[in-house]
């Protein structure tokens, strides 16, 4: 066989035709990203906790049919912290690092993933190890996900020695409707147990056990005309605390000429009171458990957001993301909000460049 | 007004079916060309999303959602 | 037991397709006619130029612009192979060659000026187009790629490997005449017999080509074409004259992929006098039928 003939069989021949096609696919190319968050809280004009956190973040697939993915985090947490009631009280400055990673292998129409992760700070230290798979239809327009975790958790400050572990399971179906709109159905399922009290707040002494439980819907529309995206997800969560949240988020994505993408988002939350949560108003209270924290109160609460990313070369891509957090008492739509609390307000930026390979 | 529920429920469910539901019509490989662009599909940017979870799951009670598993911290 | 032959045309790329499955029932020959339409329909929405959505118009729409436009991994093979057959055809097999089309015009048998034909052929430069990682640019406004000249090949053979995937092991795929044999004819393993057009009488068959397994492509200046003033001008143009080719009536090859059948005997064709040489040299079985009407083969 003469060269030319030899050349243009070998090139046919180096072709996908004879590959399977997978239903989640091996990512097609490596990327490596680095995000940066500033966040700060602010109470009644007051600056509270801030966070400057760096993040990094790997995906490699590799011999064809695998794929791993690993992050790196590391905040830097200073500011006041709230102790006794949405006032202010003792300074801290903390320094936490995160570190995960996971392994995933590809079938025609299944997919397997094994975790671990590391979380440590100077009185906190959580590690984990998860599972999760898909399986696709035939058809590739049905799949299911399933996913199983445990954690274990060590507190140590002040002195006091503590642990809490949880396990977590995860199931649902992500269906596409149409050729614009695909959702997906998920329910969860964690028991913790262990110690969940705040050492740092006072009056805070919490049950040995939490039960939590949430179902979430999202749905995701592609609209022709201008090739924007509309994001849609609600979630509902209940616990063992008698704690009953609502999560509703928008995001509208719109692609731009240029390599340029805009993200208007809004994000509603409505969550009612742990049910051993106490107003400082109506001590002394005589029940086992307490807690004056904030964040076990009744409340509602918005997110307004903008992200702006650019895409350059094809290969580059940096955005840019900021958005506004506001808790209000005053702001439930599903019952009373708790008495005598300060709006609680925060403001993230987050700046991320991504590169593909 | 049964009369009027049973033909409301019935207009429903043709104009259900007329939508393209895939119940009816499931949708052809080669029409999922839109399905594929990053922002249609449920694994958005993770660094992202880290980040907010994780300011979420410390200013507030509910967490999770999406699957199982991630890291704990001492922020809530 | 054995296999029962099934026949499932459709349309597809502008031309009238089959498939021929041999299955022990017609319940598991109709899976895998469905996964083998789906594939050949998957290919054209995907490749099409008439779609305004689809990869090859959206790449086409930014020449010029300075716009990259990223590709997968598919399109990146096209794209290499694409690549290969420039280089082993001395740059004759050129898939910028399209905007020709906007000159010639075979429905009005419209021969176009000199001036015309001179502001197209610039724009006619697959060495010029850019391509790096995965992301492929056209430098110039007007430029454009299309993969016609192996699109309907390559949706063969992808069917083709859709039915094998499905348990078809005897069975042809035939998209108006670019066709990849899948395996032999069931029972004794016969081959197919390949009818090949004669290029001047329409209804008439100019000769049988056997066929076990792999593609059969035949390329011909009597698909599309117009005649004026004794002279045929025909769908296959030179990329560097802008002209028709004219050496060829037939060129039909057969060669383990229908794809690399179809390149091969198109680029034969363009190779004009030099085809038979080219064509000999290749490796691949051939037949093809020059204007004089002689015939030369493997």
């Amino acid at each position: 066989m003469g060269l030319a003939g030899r050349a243009i069989l070998a090139a046919a021949l180096s072709m996908p035709i004879l590959e399977t096609a997978r239903a989640e696919t091996v990512p097609e190319s490596a990327v490596i990203s680095y995000k940066y968050l500033d966040y700060q809280e602010s109470q009644l004009g007051e600056d509270r906790i801030g966070v400057k956190a760096r993040a990094w973040s790997v995906l490699l697939p590799f011999a064809g049919d695998w794929s791993v993915q690993a992050t790196y985090t590391k905040d830097a947490v200073s500011g006041a912290s709230p102790r006794f009631w949405s006032k202010a009280a003792a300074s801290m400055r903390d320094n936490r690092e995160a570190k995960d990673i996971s392994v995933t292998r590809y079938f025609s129409h299944d997919t397997l993933t094994i975790g671990a992760s590391l979380s440590d700070e100077n009185d906190y230290r959580s590690e984990g190890f998860s599972f999760a798979g898909t399986h696709s239809t035939e058809d590739k327009n049905t799949t299911f996900n399933y996913g199983f975790a445990v954690t274990n958790d060590d507190i140590s400050s002040n002195g006091l020695q503590e642990n809490k572990r949880k396990v977590d399971w995860a199931l649902g179906i992500t269906q596409i409707l149409t050729s614009k709109d695909i959702v997906q159905l998920t329910v969860t399922d964690v028991q913790g147990k262990g110690y969940f009290t705040d050492p740092y707040k006072l009056f805070d002494l919490r049950p040995d056990s939490r039960h939590q439980n949430t179902a979430q819907v999202r749905w995701n529309h592609f609209i022709e005309g201008s090739d924007a995206t509309l994001r849609l997800s609600y979630r509902y969560y209940t616990d063992s605390w008698s704690i009953k949240a609502h999560t509703l988020g928008v995001e509208y994505v719109q692609p731009l000429p240029g390599g340029w993408v805009l993200t208007p988002s809004l994000r509603v939350h409505d969550q009612s009171a742990a049910e051993f949560y106490v107003n400082p108003a109506d001590f002394p209270w005589t029940a086992t458990y307490s807690s004056l924290d904030q964040r076990l109160s009744a409340f509602g609460a918005r997110t307004y957001g903008f992200k702006v990313s650019k895409t350059f070369d094809a290969n580059w891509t940096v955005d840019v993301k900021y958005e506004k957090y506001l808790q209000r008492s005053g702001w439930r739509l599903f019952g009373q909000g708790s008495p005598d609390i300060d709006p609680f307000d925060a403001k993230m930026f987050q700046l991320g460049v991504s590169y593909r390979f | 007004m049964r009369g009027r529920t049973t033909k409301l429920s019935l207009l429903a469910l043709a104009m259900l079916s007329a939508s393209g539901c895939s119940l009816v019509q499931p949708v052809q490989p080669w029409e999922k060309g839109m399905l594929s662009r990053p922002e249609m599909t449920f694994e958005t940017d993770r660094l992202d999303a880290a980040y907010t979870e994780h300011v979420y799951f410390s200013k507030e009670a509910a967490s999770g959602g999406s699957g199982a598993g991630g890291g704990g911290c001492g922020c809530n | 037991m054995s296999d029962t032959p099934f026949r499932f045309n459709f349309s597809a790329m502008g031309s009238p397709c089959e498939l021929l499955i041999c299955a022990d029932s017609r319940a598991k020959a109709e899976l895998a006619a469905e996964a083998g339409v789906a594939e050949v329909k998957r290919i054209e929405h995907k490749y099409s130029r008439y779609r305004p959505d689809s990869l090859v118009s959206a790449i086409n729409a930014r020449a010029g612009s300075g716009e990259w436009s990223e590709f997968d991994n598919e399109t990146a093979w096209l794209l290499n192979f694409a690549d290969t057959l420039y280089s082993n055809s001395e740059g004759l097999f050129d898939i910028t060659s399209g905007v020709l089309r906007r000159v010639w015009n075979f429905d009005k048998a419209l021969i176009p000026s000199l001036a015309a034909l001179e502001a197209v052929l610039p724009l006619i430069a697959w060495s010029r187009v850019e391509i790096k990682n995965k992301a492929i640019r056209l430098p110039e406004a007007g430029m454009e790629i299309d993969f016609g000249g192996f699109g309907k090949e390559y949706a063969a053979d992808s069917a083709a490997v859709a039915l094998q995937k499905k348990g078809i092991a005897h069975g042809y795929v035939n998209l108006g005449g670019d066709i990849r044999v899948i395996g032999p004819q069931p029972g004794d393993s016969s081959p197919w017999k390949m009818a090949i057009q004669d290029p001047r009488q329409r209804d008439e068959i100019v000769a049988t080509i056997p066929v076990f397994q792999g593609g059969l492509a035949t390329s011909g200046d009597y698909e599309k074409y117009f005649e004026h003033d004794g002279r045929r001008y025909c769908h296959v143009m030179n990329p560097k004259t802008g002209v028709p080719v004219s050496y060829w009536q037939s060129v039909s090859i057969v060669a383990p992929l229908a794809i690399v059948a179809g390149s091969c005997s198109t680029i034969t064709m363009l190779m004009e006098e030099k085809g038979g040489d080219w064509m000999k040299k290749s490796g691949f079985s051939y037949l093809g039928i020059s204007n004089d009407g002689n015939r030369v083969s493997s």
